[in-house]
């Protein structure tokens, strides 16, 4: 017996072989994402700068800003505003970074035409890899919550943590979402996505109220919170643990804003599904699947 | 297993590989010399005989064409205007046949297999693959197809030899243990097992194309498309490549493989049947006999004698023998005593008549050599240059340059 | 510093070998200059210039307006009085996140992308000359972003600068010191992304976020313990920073020093002397370029016996 005989199958036949059952097909994008996971996993121990840098310095750069807040002796709460936004910001970048951004790179290496070329949902790609950098991400998060939690003192006073988890739950879902909507332009658009991407950090940061409450914004908070679930979670998420505060943090209610995520989540699954076809349909056309460096 | 429609040549069909041997079968990697004694007519076309549009070719065992293939166009617009990448190709693919695609850099082959493999639109016609839409049936041609391209880079550097492939196993929806199982077994038959621990990034460049082949095979595909898969590759791992290529074809039956290629003695060694295309279109298809036929009817030998009674006169009057005419006593491969006769005959079959005729006036047949034109002869032909006389230079053929062929997207806006 | 040149053949005609050389002055210059168009078009010529405009200005505008509403949701007289400070400060600190960007970037791009590395370093030009071209380009746009964010300061925050009050001649040497500098960091945090893989391109940006901790760039060092306030002061971003902001703005709080700062209780003075920062930084970016050309040599050096310039990663 020859290993192709190992690794060979009769098979009924090709038109027989290409008619997968909705289990085949669920079961192959699940096992999909752990495939584009793993890369992510493994690389993370066979180089570990990142502990360095994806964790220790993010964290300074969330000191400066506490730091700011305590020259201006600002009310404490303040500073856990800026801890939970640091916090949430790990996750942001994730999505921006490790997951819209990544099939630029993906483009020039010549994965992305083997990853269409594929039977799997593109779907399953985009959130493999942003399961794969979850770790680094949960990572950076917990890093930024305990040593800041440590250093600077912060309280928090948990009105409900199932509220809680389900707040952080919906806010990653409508993140990863949203991610998958950047990733689909990312096949048509290539470079200037890669722009966009970069214009997405500092500006959504600022609009999601990343260290401030987001109403202080006004008009432009409340639609921030109607539309960036980054902005939503946060504001949520601070009602929830500084509950204790002598001043309002957040309007509209948490439980509200969790129904805003769930939604959101949907909305932006959803429209992912349909962009990635549409992009993928049209980069196609185009012939943009395969072109490198545009 | 289906049977290949390559007419079988018995051994006096077969060409020697050196004047002093007769060869049962072309060496890996050889090239038969190309010596024609009838020039092409250039300029002149002989009638495509790939069957025209429409017509049905049926086929043996009543199985559903690997690849049909309708007046597929593609066009590209670009700034300096619209440009014509594939100008309405016809083709049809048998299941079970290893069909190659040669031509120049250029000439559009890598544009229709990204249209097989559901990377690229069409801009009209139609192509199937078993009988599924390139575009609207994209799920199910991807389910039982692969492709590897030659100079691929793609893959993870991080990852070790193995566990890339057992991550491209998953995308196929295998379970973690079967994965792991064939990208062990695919290793150890391309070679690479004691690389299986080993990243990627280390592997030289036809190792890391032997892991493509390996990644290619991963999921038993009914057709595996290959697009300049030897390209850069040095004449043993070409040759190696080649030779997996064949294995698995004949190992798991029914395999259907799509090859595109420049280089013309891989067509020739390994496809079935070859269409010749250039500048978007296909001008010839046909087994590389036929093809060659199209170039040069006749049958040229070149047979070395420890002598020969009656001179080469007496056996151009043999049947089937069109001339008999002695080399040059200046050939330098007459370098040891004997005769050296330049013999054209009308077909491969009147050889063993002749055979019996140089036996009986007692000559002892000291080398046989069969001189047949090359594909590059056919293509000159058709088109009238050779396959490295394009305006662009030709350097790029051979220069391992990750990416396929010049004909890749470039002119996309 | 050299980079890797290759040795001449001998006996090769002197002219032939000077212009095939590729290490003199001039060769050197037009290394730079070619390394930082292609650069620049990299970076400009291939986006949308509508998407790079507001690219390069929203960046680093809202960088700044996020830390103007931080203290404005403070709010009180402390708060009105910083904001000019944290504006001015920001805005260089996008020059810093630009400048140290964009060199490691280039490594990376370079190298996993556009597979140009290794032809680089076997160029005869110098590897870390061209290195810097190409890194120069994010540099310029990093200056854009500083100067629309100081403009946009000026015209709706209301940071006071008055023209006819700027130490022009001290913020034109702060500036190329502390570019200079700039440089220096990304040089290191290059050196660094050559041994990294792919997935390092944030490592630039999360040591620029983490010097913003030590630069007095957005609150006074004092704020920090004492320690912190040392490793703040040796390195030059502060420094910069520091004679920049004053020259920009005289009467400015400073940023390294100020009431209970270690500098205060060592130099006896809560505002040192711009001179004395100017000296300083000198100083210290003369270190820190000496350091960061030693860890790059090292680091070159290090590529080439691990194969690390033509390696592809990525995850």
């Amino acid at each position: 017996m020859t290993t192709f005989d190992l690794v060979g199958r009769s098979g009924a036949g090709p038109r027989q072989d290409a008619a997968w059952s909705p289990r085949q097909v669920l079961i192959t994008n699940l096992r999909a994402i752990r495939g584009r996971a793993y890369p992510r996993w493994r690389g993370m121990f066979r180089e570990k700068s990142w502990i360095f840098f994806e964790i220790l310095l993010p964290f300074l750069q969330t000191a400066a800003y506490v730091l700011v807040y305590r020259s201006l002796h600002a009310p404490e709460a303040y500073v856990g505003f800026v801890v939970l936004g640091g916090v949430m910001s790990a996750f942001w970048i994730n999505v921006i970074w490790m997951m819209a951004n990544q099939l630029w790179w993906e483009k020039s290496q010549g994965n992305l035409e083997l990853y269409f070329a594929a039977p799997m949902s593109f779907m399953s790609i985009l959130f493999g890899m942003a399961l794969g950098g979850m770790v680094m991400s949960a990572s950076r998060a917990l890093a930024i919550l305990l040593i800041a939690t440590a250093v600077f003192g912060v309280t928090f006073s948990v009105q409900s943590w199932l509220l809680v988890v389900l707040v952080f739950v919906a806010t990653l879902a409508a993140l990863y979402g949203v991610g998958m909507v950047l990733a689909s332009l990312f096949l048509v658009w290539g470079r200037e996505a890669w722009h966009l991407g970069q214009a997405l950090t500092e500006p959504v940061y600022f609009v999601s109220g990343l260290n401030f409450p987001v109403a202080r914004l006004g008009l432009l908070g409340a639609l921030s919170v109607g539309v960036i679930p980054l902005a939503t979670g946060l504001d949520a998420m601070r009602q929830l643990v500084f509950s204790g505060a002598p001043f309002p943090i957040g309007t509209p209610a948490p439980a509200i804003e969790l129904g805003i995520l769930v939604l959101m989540a949907v909305l932006s699954t959803g429209f992912a599904r349909w962009m990635l076809a549409a992009m993928e349909q049209r980069a196609r056309r185009d012939g943009r699947l395969t072109i490198r460096w545009q | 297993m289906i049977e290949s429609d390559r007419p079988s040549l018995d051994a006096a069909q077969q060409p020697a590989s050196a004047p002093s041997e007769v060869a049962s079968a072309p060496a890996h990697g050889s090239v038969a010399p190309a010596h024609v004694s009838v020039a092409p007519v250039h300029g002149s076309v002989a009638p495509v005989l790939a069957p025209a549009p429409g017509a049905a070719v049926a086929d043996a065992n009543d199985a559903p064409l690997a690849i049909e293939v309708r007046d597929v166009r593609r066009v590209y617009k670009a700034k300096g205007g619209p440009v014509n990448a594939l100008a309405g190709i016809d083709l049809e693919v048998r299941s079970g046949e290893l069909f190659g695609l040669l031509g120049p850099n250029g000439a559009g082959k890598t544009t229709l297999i990204k249209i097989l493999t559901t990377l690229l639109a069409p801009s009209s016609g139609t192509a199937r693959v078993f009988g599924f839409d390139v575009e609207k049936d994209l799920k199910q041609i991807r389910r039982i197809m692969n492709m590897v391209a030659g100079g691929e880079q793609s893959g993870y550097g991080i990852l070790h030899v193995r566990e890339q492939l057992w991550m491209f196993s998953q995308y196929y929806g295998m379970s973690g243990a079967e994965g792991w199982r064939r990208s062990d077994a695919l290793l150890e038959r391309v070679g690479l097992a004691d690389k299986a621990d080993r990243r990627v990034s280390t592997l030289s460049t036809g190792e890391r194309q032997k892991m493509n082949l390996a990644r290619g095979l991963m999921n038993d595909p009914w057709i595996l498309f290959l697009d300049e898969p030897t390209l850069g590759l040095d004449v043993a791992a070409a040759r190696t490549l080649r030779e997996l290529m064949l294995e698995w074809k004949a190992a798991v039956p029914g395999r259907t493989v799509l090859l595109t290629t420049h280089y013309m003695a891989e067509a020739d060694e390994l496809c079935d049947r070859i269409a010749i295309v250039d500048h978007g279109r296909i001008l010839a298809i046909g087994t590389s006999a036929e093809l060659k036929r199209r170039v040069q009817r006749e049958s040229i030998f070149r047979v070395e004698l420890d002598r020969l009674d009656g001179g080469a006169a007496a056996l151009a009057r043999e049947p089937g023998v069109v001339s008999a005419t002695p080399v040059a006593a200046a050939d330098e491969r007459t370098d040891r005593q004997g005769v050296a006769i330049n013999l054209v005959l009308d077909d491969d079959a009147a050889l063993s008549a002749v055979v019996g005729a140089l036996s009986a006036r007692g000559s002892r047949i000291l080398g046989l050599e069969k001189s047949e034109p090359s594909l590059e002869d056919v293509f000159v032909e058709l088109v009238g240059r050779g396959f490295g006389d394009e305006d662009e230079p030709d350097e790029h053929r051979d220069d391992g340059r990750s990416g396929a062929s010049d004909d890749r997207d470039e002119h996309a806006e | 510093m050299t980079g890797a040149g290759t040795a001449r053949g001998a006996g090769a005609p002197a002219g032939l070998a000077r212009s095939a050389g590729g290490t003199g002055v001039r060769d050197s210059l037009r290394a730079f200059v070619t390394a930082a168009r292609i650069g620049w078009r990299m970076e400009a010529n291939w986006t949308d210039p509508i998407l790079f405009f507001i690219y390069s200005v929203a960046k680093p505008v809202s960088a700044a307006m996020i830390l103007v509403v931080m203290l404005a949701v403070v709010g009180g007289p402390g708060s009105a009085a910083l904001q000019p400070f944290v504006v001015v400060g920001t805005a260089f600190w996008s020059l810093v996140t630009s400048g140290i960007s964009g060199l490691a970037w280039s490594i990376l791009d370079d190298r996993e992308r556009y597979r140009m590395l290794k032809y680089i370093f076997l160029s005869p030009s110098s590897f870390l000359v061209v290195l810097l071209g190409r890194g120069v380009a994010r540099l310029g746009v990093g200056v854009a972003g500083a100067l629309i964010t100081i403009g946009i300061g000026v015209v709706f925050l209301g940071v006071p600068i008055d023209i006819t009050r700027v130490n022009w001649p001290v913020l034109l040497v702060a500036t190329v010191l502390g570019l200079a500098s700039v440089v220096a960091m990304a040089l290191l945090l290059a050196a660094v992304c050559l041994q990294t893989r792919q997935e390092s391109w944030s490592y630039p940006e999360a040591f620029a976020g983490a010097a913003f901790l030590l630069s007095g760039a957005v609150f006074p060092l004092s704020i920090l313990p004492a320690p912190l306030q040392v490793v703040g002061l040796v390195t030059p971003l502060g420094w910069w920073i520091e004679a920049a902001r004053r020259a920009l703005l005289p009467g400015a709080p400073s940023g390294i020093g100020g009431a209970g700062s270690w500098l205060a209780g060592v130099a006896n003075t809560t505002q040192p002397d711009l001179g004395w920062c100017l000296i300083a930084l000198i100083v210290t970016g003369a270190v820190a370029t000496l350091a960061a050309a030693l860890v790059f040599r090292f680091s070159v050096h290090r590529a080439q016996e691990k194969g690390l310039l033509d390696l592809t990663t990525g995850s």
